[in-house]
């Protein structure tokens, strides 16, 4: 947040009094074609398109300018001035990737206003004369005052921006928006530290799905709006985009909400918000515990997305960085989030966004944009790469809060505020524009991040980022975050098959969390959604699962910030065994090749990995069993399980039956069965987190849908 | 929250910030070559009672002064000096943005009782900005949390006996803060400068028992642990 400044003002006052020059009265809004003569180096072609709280200006280059100057003036509806005129920003080349059209997104103002602006090109510090102005009446706060459900108002913006929205007023504003429209259903994921609710919109169009389950087949996209109580200015965004969704008619909204779910999560740290601290009750920052989870909130977040499975997600902050773009974002960097997501996530960013901020005038950048410190790294810890890590397509959104040499130096006051919140505003709303329109794109990244983690390949990075390469000149990225390459210590070539916890590590209470609310690491590993496979002497948390890339960074003794150190399980079986293999306690194949049958005796666990059996797989009454990135030639039945079923990227020539399993909903995704696959009896249902089996034969029971 | 609220209406007039300038209403500024992005302000803050929006007079005892009033509610908006003169502080402390660091802390240091109490008092508060170049977030987050001891110190720092104007400060070329502290105050044009490090950058704000001079310098002599380059992480 915020910077300094105020100081600067007052020689700035009295500088600008000194200066003070008359100009000429502003014309009227007529085209600048009508203008007798021009002077050499004015800007052309100057249009003003109003948005949700912001101005978009856009005008003809000026060649050899340096960069331009922005003037904004308070106009009566003659175009009389009725205030004085101010510079709202500097328009520079790196501002956006193309230079041929210069738009500039000018916000902070109270939105209905009235305003005219001008624009003039400098040559290095030296003015050229300004562009015939233009006047127009900005956007009124989204929502007709006569409608219900779109007369609604946040606190914030009824006190013009004077307030933010306070936790009691949030509280009413969505009770509000949940009664009022048939689109939004209004759930609470949780409770803070204090007792404060923790809710979440869950918005569809006619309905939104009913249950989590069936929001998760949506593909749904979620913003987690505001983690650190001090930051609130995405927060204000979000509510305002809650009450668009609810309530606008407009084609896009409708279309949007027609194809998926949309979650909004306005306050995750109410306590933070309400004692305007950074971190919760407890002082904790949030944004530094969704791996470990030892808070109530972030603790409801992670179940919150292991229930709906959102498939991408924005995390806002705000940044007090005064040579920052307007929108600094970072995607997941920590090298064990797959490559499709990191990649996926980069072109949400600088395929989008800095795509449609050239258009519409806003400055999205990488974090720090220019010279941005230390920061923006790969601890799994914050949200960004915990989401990644979870094959999430995301990114962190900063709010740029503090003036500098290319926006006004203004403090916490109501249009630096007005700034910040439209600013979220209109990527928040990029955000659905792109899920909608690539959603194809993002559950592919998806699938193929499932299917690589689940196959406990490549080397284990307990920190470490991946390299983000400055975009090229002129961009909005030519000062990417720092490198933070893993250091030998933080890498682990040869990752193993699984962990296993003691009966203390795993059931132990806990001196991490606050006092009466900790919670053991098994409630922990539940909530991140984690299969876990209980066997006679501990707790077996196999790495072929979907969140590979986090479960050693929590569980390994080598990681920087874990929550056990657990013993590390490598492979049993390696290169050929001839002959039937009798599975029994935990036995795990690597890149192995079995020809015979595998039987999986009862209470044992079957983990097979990069592995070929040439031969049927019974497992009947056994603990675990999970067969990822495998092939069988041979019918596989998996009965009675006691524990967890993962059955995903294997390939069966034979039928596959899984049935009568008692434990969680069995995972059987991205499999090729040449042959009939049947479930039936199963505790819960299976399900294939939407990534779909290849069956050449009939799907029956429990599996015909997947 | 079972009821649904019914905020009162949007504004339906357009924000007017200040009155057309009286003498040389179709003309305007044009900012200076190297402050061009600074915000330019152009009145005399304080000089003189600013009309409200509505073309009601403020009163007199709504005159606000200092380079940072331009950007803080006025006219007829929520939080204007004259919507806060009958309020306790810790109520008309809320409506001042760029004092939300000040609010919370007098919020959780449990002295809001005492701001109301007395013979009146003079609130030196400092700006979100100034708590922010002095504080690191950490350090902000365990003084709101934790050292409420410190934390009182610390306010006390920034509390004077007696309802002090920006002028009666002047005049009186010092004031002796709660924790004993004795600021030196020497006036400028619109403002004051406090033990030669703080500024006022919006003074005179007259609230029950009260005033408010907003400042740009955190008082006492907490280590500063704020980055020196400002930045923090997200």
């Amino acid at each position: 947040m915020r910077n300094r400044r105020t100081t600067a003002l007052l020689s700035v006052l009295l500088a600008a009094s000194l200066a003070a020059v008359a100009t000429p009265a502003p014309a009227q809004a007529e085209p600048a074609a009508v203008t007798a003569q021009t002077e050499p180096n004015q800007v052309h072609g100057l249009t003003v398109v109003q948005g949700d709280g912001y101005a978009t200006l856009g005008w003809t280059p000026v060649d050899g300018a340096t960069d331009y100057q922005i003037e904004r003036t308070p106009v009566a509806v003659d175009d009389s001035a009725t205030g004085p005129s101010v510079i709202t920003g500097v328009w520079r080349p790196n501002r956006q990737i193309n230079n041929s059209s210069p738009t500039f997104a000018d916000a902070g103002f109270n939105p209905g206003a009235r305003f005219q602006w001008r624009v003039r090109a400098r040559f290095g510090t030296t003015e050229q004369p300004y562009s015939e102005p233009v006047s127009g009446t900005t956007s009124a706060p989204w929502g007709d005052p006569n409608v219900p459900g779109e007369n609604l108002r946040t606190q914030w913006e009824t006190t013009l921006a004077a307030q933010y929205t306070s936790d009691v007023d949030e509280y009413a504003y969505t009770a509000a928006i949940d009664e009022l429209s048939d689109r939004v259903r209004v759930t609470e994921i949780g409770k803070t530290a204090l007792g404060r609710p923790i809710n979440m919109f869950v918005i569809g169009y006619p309905t939104p799905p009913a249950t989590p389950e069936a929001v998760a087949a949506t593909s749904p996209l979620m913003v987690n709006c505001n983690v650190h109580g001090n930051e609130p200015g995405d927060r204000e965004g979000c509510l305002i985009m809650a009450r668009q969704l609810a309530f606008s008619n407009d084609p896009r909204t409708l279309d949007l909400l027609s194809h998926t779910t949309v979650l909004i999560v306005p306050t995750i740290n109410g306590d933070g918000r309400a004692a305007n601290t950074r971190g919760n009750s407890t002082g904790q920052d949030l944004n530094r515990d969704y791996s470990l989870i030892r808070q109530p909130e972030t603790f409801a977040l992670m179940q919150m997305l292991r229930d709906y499975r959102p498939v991408a997600g924005y995390d806002g902050h705000e940044f007090g960085n005064s040579s920052a773009g307007d929108l600094p974002m970072l995607p997941p960097r920590h090298q064990n989030v797959a490559q499709s997501i990191f990649d996926e996530s980069q072109h949400m960013i600088e395929g989008h966004m800095y795509t449609q901020g050239a258009r519409d005038g806003w400055w999205p950048c990488p974090y720090g944009c220019n010279g941005g410190g230390n920061v923006g790294l790969s601890e799994e810890t914050i949200l960004r790469n915990t989401l990644g890590l979870k094959n999430v397509v995301n990114s962190l959104l900063e709010l740029r809060s503090s003036g500098g040499t290319t926006r006004p130096d203004e403090g916490n006051t109501a249009n630096n505020r007005r700034r910040k919140a439209y600013s979220a505003l209109w990527t928040f709303n990029q955000f659905l524009d792109y899920h909608r329109a690539n959603l194809k794109e993002i559950t592919s990244a998806r699938a193929d991040a499932i299917t690589f983690q689940v196959s406990n390949t490549g080397r284990i990075v307990f920190r470490g980022s991946r390299p983000i390469e400055a975009h090229p000149a002129p961009h909005p990225g030519e000062a990417p975050p720092p490198l933070d390459a893993p250091q030998p210590d933080r890498i682990l070539n040869d990752a193993p098959c699984a962990y296993k916890l003691t009966e203390e590590q795993y059931h132990g209470a806990r001196t991490d969390g606050p006092a009466g609310q900790r919670t053991t690491v098994a409630q922990r590993l539940a909530a991140h959604g984690w299969k876990v496979v209980k066997v006679a002497d501990g707790y077996v948390v196999p790495l072929a699962q979907p969140e590979r890339g986090l479960i050693p960074l929590l569980l390994d003794g080598q990681a920087v910030e874990k929550m056990v150190d657990a013993e590390r399980l490598y492979p049993t079986v390696t290169g050929q065994h001839s002959g039937q293999l009798v599975v029994s306690g935990v036995t795990c194949l690597r890149d192995a090749t079995v020809t015979g049958p595998v039987r999986v005796r009862p209470g044992a666990a079957l983990i097979a990995t990069g592995s070929s059996i040439i031969g049927p797989v019974d497992a009947s009454g056994a603990a675990g069993v999970f067969l990822t990135d495998s092939a069988v030639e041979g019918p596989v039945r998996i009965a009675e399980t006691s524990g967890p079923v993962v059955v995903v990227d294997a390939t069966v020539t034979g039928p596959v039956e899984v049935s009568d399993n008692r434990g969680d909903a069995p995972l059987v995704a991205a499999s090729t069965v040449t042959g009939p696959l049947h479930c039936g009896g199963n505790a819960s249902a299976p399900v294939d987190l939407g990534l779909g089996n290849s069956v050449q034969g009939p799907k029956t029971g429990q599996c015909a849908s997947l | 929250m079972d009821q649904p609220v019914n905020p009162p209406p949007p504004r339906s007039l357009p924000r007017l910030r200040r009155p057309a300038r009286r003498h040389h209403p179709r003309r305007r500024l044009v900012a200076l070559a190297g402050v061009a992005l600074s915000l330019v302000l152009t009145g005399c803050s304080g000089v003189e009672p600013r009309a409200a929006a509505g073309g009601t007079a403020a009163p007199a005892a709504a005159v606000v002064s200092g380079p940072l009033c331009d950007l803080l509610p006025s006219g007829s908006d929520p939080g204007n000096p004259a919507s806060l003169a009958g309020q306790p502080a810790e109520a008309a402390l809320q409506w001042l943005p760029v004092l939300t660091t000040f609010e919370a802390a007098v919020r959780a240091s449990g002295l809001a009782a005492d701001l109301r109490g007395g013979s009146g008092l003079t609130i030196l508060a400092p700006t979100d900005d100034a708590f922010a170049a002095k504080f690191s977030e950490d350090t902000l987050d365990q003084l709101l949390l934790v050292d409420k001891d410190k934390l009182r110190g610390l306010l006390r720092e920034h509390l004077v006996a007696g309802s002090l104007s920006l002028s009666d400060m002047v005049a009186a070329g010092q004031v002796t803060t709660l924790a004993g502290t004795r600021l030196t105050v020497t006036g400028r044009e619109t403002s004051a400068r406090l033990a030669d490090r703080a500024d006022t950058v919006c003074a005179d704000y007259r609230v029950a028992n009260a005033r408010i001079h907003l400042i740009n310098r955190v008082l006492g002599d907490l280590p500063t642990t704020a980055r020196a380059d400002g930045h923090r992480a997200h």
